[in-house]
């Protein structure tokens, strides 16, 4: 008998009806075209159709356009929001080559909650390490606020979001949430230091990992499945071969509902 | 599902889901590898851990690679791969064997190559000129990938993952093999490289092992024809799951789905001429 056939699993309920009955939250998504990859769903109302699918409660996610073009801005996003109020929550992205952009938006932040969840930075692509000053205005905004940020993170040493990097910065702001995106793909070492050195102020988010065999096994012995969340980099990745990805993984359901869903709702609730 | 609320005319509710049971799909596994890495890290040693494995995930079948291929050669694997198929009694798992350029003789000539493909459970070639160091064109491929194309023999394109340029260039060298592409490299969605292979090529067959662009499994076959997509999970890598569910998701008809999901690597392998 395989997983999906396995009699009131997880993995069967999701086999035959796409979902399991509990929402489930993707917080790490992006929207818009990108330069080097066709993507047919890109934009929001496609998303959506697919997000709904596949049962997705919210999507939080940082625009393309925002990241990779300072013309694109983040109220901009807000308003994509707002027509998707259902399902669409923003992180606020952070360009750290533009430091009055970032005041600017920052200073909107309290008016386009709810939709605004927190903030997105993406030093890997930006080039200049998340430890530098030009971040400092916006951590501090987050570390005052409690709001959680995504960090774009990848295993390897000297890259400007490495495992020391993000280590450093995590003790520096016990305020914020660390979103730590793909858990500092390769790094084992530092994916545990990140959990089990921090004041309880780490989460490592999946993207890009469900379907690596043996990854997320090894994620929930090392850290537990209460501090890992799910994410996609929709649309970069179905949600089905996300979840499907998580489904695989030979972790208990009570590890998988975890991750999913109830990490989540005990960080930010239900109604966000 | 209570928490799924819509706003009036802004969503619209998902489609009604097709019941697909597992019983009723059968999963042939295009892109797998079968043992010992020089290096460590995942593997099945043996054909026995494979297929516990593929049953954990109901996967019937799988078409299988020498994972050591690169770093050990052609010969030493061609030879250990046999080996370990000899000791499946399931018939579950089939086999590629990997070539080489004719002029240094390492591989038999391709009447006799061919030859001993049954006996050995070998049901399709694969090639990595680029570890093995030769050009992948006429000069050196041309006598045994001719014939191969007679022969309708499937030929793994597992080493042309992400390497576009070399990619087309035999792909023009050899309009009329059967092959198949095998991603399951990087994780950016190659549609852009994709695409003009599918509309030009008829033998080019596309497999799904880390091909995860949303719903992008369904507009390759709304596009091309699910006839030429082939499920893979690009194991030891990949488990064989997270694929699977992609695919039973991915909005195509049952039929369709269960074409991909095995049928079509089956008709591929029975029309071989071996
Ligand atoms: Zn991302």
């Amino acid at each position: 008998m395989s997983i999906w056939t396995k009699q009131g699993s997880l993995a069967e309920k999701f086999w035959q009806h796409g979902n399991a009955g509990f929402p489930i939250y993707d917080m790490h998504g992006h929207m818009g075209s990108h330069n080097a990859i066709y993507f047919k769903r890109a934009e929001a109302a496609e998303m959506v159709a697919h997000l709904l699918r596949a049962g997705i409660r919210r999507l939080v996610f940082s625009h393309h356009h925002v990241l990779f073009s300072a013309a694109f801005r983040n109220q901009q996003v807000w308003e994509i929001c707002r027509s998707f109020p259902d399902t669409l929550r923003m992180y606020v992205g952070i360009n750290p080559h533009y430091p009055e952009i970032i005041k600017e938006d920052l200073a909107q932040f309290e008016q386009w909650r709810p939709y605004a969840v927190g903030l997105k930075i993406l030093a890997g692509y930006h080039l200049i390490n998340v430890t530098d000053q030009r971040y400092e205005y916006a951590l501090q905004f987050a570390n005052e606020r409690r709001l959680p940020v995504l960090f774009h993170t990848w295993g390897g040493r000297g890259g400007y979001n490495d495992g020391p990097s993000m280590l450093t910065l995590a003790q520096k702001y016990p305020g914020i949430t660390f979103f730590i995106g793909h858990s500092l793909f390769g790094d084992w070492e530092y994916t545990e230091k990140i959990i089990k050195e921090t004041p309880d102020n780490c989460y490592l988010e999946l993207t890009a990992i469900p379907g690596e065999l043996g990854y997320i096994e090894r994620m929930v012995e090392l850290v537990g499945s209460t501090r890992i969340i799910y994410g996609t980099d929709m649309p970069w990745f179905d949600e089905f071969q996300g979840l499907g990805g998580v489904l695989s993984a030979k972790i208990s359901d009570t590890d998988i509902k975890n991750i999913l869903c109830d990490n989540v709702e005990r960080l930010l609730g239900q109604d966000w | 599902m209570p928490w799924l609320v819509f706003s009036a005319g802004k969503q619209s509710a998902p489609e009604p889901l097709e019941k697909m049971t597992m019983q009723e799909l059968f999963f042939y596994d295009a892109n797998c590898c079968l043992g010992l890495p020089m290096n460590g890290g995942n593997y099945a040693p043996d054909a026995a851990a494979l297929l516990q494995e593929m049953d954990y995930y109901g996967v019937g079948k799988a078409l299988v690679r020498h994972l050591n291929l690169d770093p050990a050669g052609a010969v030493q694997t061609n030879a250990d791969l046999a080996k370990m198929l000899r000791a499946d009694h399931s018939g579950r798992l089939l086999g590629a064997w990997c070539i080489l350029p004719s002029q240094c003789d390492e591989i038999p000539p391709p009447e006799q190559f061919f030859a001993s493909f049954k006996e050995n459970r070998i049901a399709a070639i694969t090639l990595s000129p680029f570890a093995h160091r030769y050009v992948p064109c006429r000069l050196t491929l041309g006598k045994i990938l001719d014939a191969a194309a007679e022969r309708k023999v499937p030929v793994l394109l597992n080493a042309f993952a992400g390497r576009w340029a070399e990619l087309y260039d035999f792909m023009a060298a050899f309009p009329n093999l059967t092959t198949i592409y095998q991603e399951a490299v990087g994780k950016w969605g190659s549609d852009r490289n994709i695409r003009p292979l599918l509309e030009n090529y008829p033998g080019f067959y596309f497999e799904t092992a880390g091909y995860w662009v949303p719903e992008g499994i369904r507009d390759l076959a709304e596009k091309y024809g699910a006839g030429r997509i082939v499920y893979g999970s690009g194991f030891p890598r990949y488990n064989h799951g997270n694929g699977m569910l992609q695919l039973r998701h991915s909005g195509l008809p049952q039929e369709s789905v269960a074409q991909i999901a095995g049928g079509n690597l089956s008709a591929l392998l029975e029309r071989a001429q071996l």
